[in-house]
């Protein structure tokens, strides 16, 4: 099949084609594929917010889940690809965060957990360890005190895990958010760090058996609902659970919560590639299975 | 023509508006835009829709021009199905891990009588049959069926019968009889060839909700109970000390895969505490067996690195 170039019905296409690339590379990726800091970057930057607004209006005409966990997969693998340092990785990572954090504000999901760390992390080599906690003091503090998303859109942060495991001052710093952010009463953001399902769980048991013995609960009404009430993480239970990076399994993270009727998306792309394309196609995916996944609650 | 049924389109859009009530200009373009905006969102479900249903058509005629697992076990056995099914089982051993625990999550009866995923599936009988031979073929010790309703236990005894004279089990474990325990939660039966062997071959645990969270909130009451007695402090109740007492008495481990059978990749209250390390394959309604969904996630298990959290 001849192309004829000089009919305006095939430049049209062409035209309208190039657009489409760009807008969807620029959902897909951050504006950095141009290669030069062009005047064109800000127009295509506005053209890419423009339609994520458009998206995010579209999206919101169904029903929007009422909390999404995130498994933060895939940082030092993507430092790897860029042949940087795993801390850099874990940086693209949390600025990816914020991102996230911002499109499910404005797309009205009340609860965001997301798995920054987990225990057995700690097994990792003490300089990794270092920076990791390094990283965790300094953002939880701008998080709390200097982040836009905190200030305008009144998230509130809840840092949910074993804490005895880290160091005072990542304590210092993981209960300063928590303070700032008390009484704000938009998103919850629960990051989980330092964490593990099954300590959670063996967390609820004990405050059951502890809570029978100071006469709050009696042993008979002990129950699911009596153990649930006293997991660390305050929310209801995710309606989506998000993993990045291709890897296929938990790894021990929400295994209460995501047991029942989580939908859950493995996404095959590292957690700072994490986009709102991808983001898209996942809430969509949920809104076509939300009225089976009812069928099955009931 | 065109102009009159856009002309109509036009006055009906105006009559709805008159007939809404007085609203400001601005509130009525946000009405139109959030209706120009669901029509989108219908659209892009309705794409979503067709282009899951394409890839389960494609994967579908992908496995009806490969091989068929299940008439491997099935069918009679001739010189070219013993050829098969010794290459199948050469091709198994082979595979550089396999796991020792696999757990089968089943849909409920009220899922397979409502959705695509009944056609793959036979009667429960015949599936836990299916799975058995399946493990006996890729020597999986340990494998754990689980359904939500606790439907299999109510057909023990079937299973029980059935396991015991099949065919196809003997046939997948080298025309042996193999030694099967098959345990349920309130039963367990041997069903052994020769009564002497006490390690079983291959040991069936018929799972459903009651092995999860009731089993959960039993043991935290239990403990509480030890507690109020003084038998137990509080600051005793480690994870180490819930996972010994959650642990199957037999001592096997948590499952290493995870095969859910189904459309909707939802856990249906699975067992969290065993979840904790667990690969997780999904097959859907686009594979024509069981066989040959068992068998797509033994590959794809065989290919996954575990890095437990380094």
């Amino acid at each position: 099949m001849s192309v004829d170039v000089h009919s305006w019905y095939t430049w049209a296409a062409l035209f309208v084609t190039l657009t489409a690339y760009i807008i969807v590379a620029g959902l897909r990726k951050p504006i950095s594929f141009l290669p030069f800091h062009t005047p064109c970057n800000k127009v295509l930057a506005n053209v890419s917010q423009t339609t994520r607004l458009v998206l995010v209006r579209i999206l919101r005409q169904g029903h929007i889940p009422a909390h999404i966990s995130f498994i933060m997969d895939g940082n030092r693998r993507y430092a790897r690809t860029q042949h940087l340092k795993a801390t850099s990785g874990h940086i693209s990572g949390f600025h990816n965060l914020t991102r996230v954090l911002d499109w499910c504000n404005a797309l009205g999901i009340t609860h965001v957990s997301v798995f920054a760390f987990a225990i057995n992390n700690f097994t990792r080599s003490a300089d990794e360890v270092e920076a990791l906690m390094d990283l965790a003091t300094n953002k939880l503090r701008e998080l709390a005190t200097k982040s836009e998303l905190v200030k305008k859109h009144n998230v509130r942060i809840c840092v949910v895990g074993n804490r005895s495991m880290l160091s005072e001052e990542v304590q210092r710093a993981a209960e300063f958010a928590e303070e700032e952010t008390k009484n704000n009463t938009g998103l919850r953001l629960n990051i989980c760090f330092p964490y593990s399902a099954t300590d959670e769980i063996s967390f609820a048991v004990q405050k059951v058996a502890e809570d029978v013995a100071s006469g709050e609960v009696r042993v008979e009404d002990v129950d699911e609902r009596v153990v649930a009430d006293r997991l660390r993480i305050k929310s209801p239970d995710p309606d989506i659970l998000v993993r990045t990076s291709g890897q296929v399994r938990f790894s021990n993270y929400m295994l209460w919560q995501s047991a029942k009727h989580t939908h859950i998306q493995f996404i095959d792309v590292f957690w700072p590639n994490f986009s709102f394309f991808h983001m898209f196609c996942i809430l969509v995916s949920w809104q076509l299975a939300r009225s089976q996944i009812s069928y099955r609650k009931a | 023509m065109t102009a009159v049924v856009w002309f109509i389109l036009l006055a009906l859009v105006v009559v709805l508006v008159r007939v809404s009530g007085y609203q400001s200009k601005w509130k009525v373009r946000q009405q139109l835009l959030d209706g120009a905006c669901a029509v989108v969102l219908r659209s892009v479900q309705l794409a979503f829709a067709v282009h899951h249903s394409f890839q389960a058509w494609v994967q579908n005629s992908l496995t009806q021009a490969g091989l068929d697992m299940q008439e491997l076990l099935q069918g009679d056995d001739t010189e070219a199905v013993l050829a098969k099914r010794q290459q199948l089982s050469d091709l198994l051993a082979s595979l550089p891990q396999r796991p020792e625990h696999l757990a089968v999550i089943l849909p409920e009866v009220k899922v397979r009588e409502n959705e695509a995923i009944g056609n793959m599936l036979a009667g429960e009988v015949d599936d836990v049959e299916v799975l058995c031979a399946w493990g006996l073929l890729a020597k999986i010790s340990h494998m754990s069926i689980y359904t939500r309703d606790d439907s299999l236990s109510r057909t023990f005894d079937s299973i029980a019968g059935r396991l015991r004279n099949s065919k196809m089990v003997a046939r997948a474990f080298d025309g042996r009889t193999p030694n099967i325990c098959l345990e349920a939660k309130a039963q367990v039966e041997h069903i052994c060839a020769h009564s002497d062997s006490s390690q079983p071959d291959i040991h069936i645990c018929l799972w459903s909700r009651d092995h999860g969270y009731p089993s959960i909130a039993k043991l935290a009451q239990e403990l509480a109970r030890e507690v109020q007695s003084g038998a137990l402090s509080p600051t005793a109740i480690t994870e180490a000390c819930v996972a010994n007492r959650l642990q199957d008495l037999r001592g096997c481990k948590h499952p290493e895969l995870v095969l859910l059978l189904d459309d909707l990749p939802c856990m249906s209250e699975f067992p969290p505490w065993q979840l904790q390390n667990s690969e997780l394959v999904q097959i859907g309604s686009g594979e024509r067996s069981l066989g040959d969904a068992v068998f797509r996630a033994l590959v794809r298990f065989a290919k996954i690195e575990m890095r437990w959290g380094k």
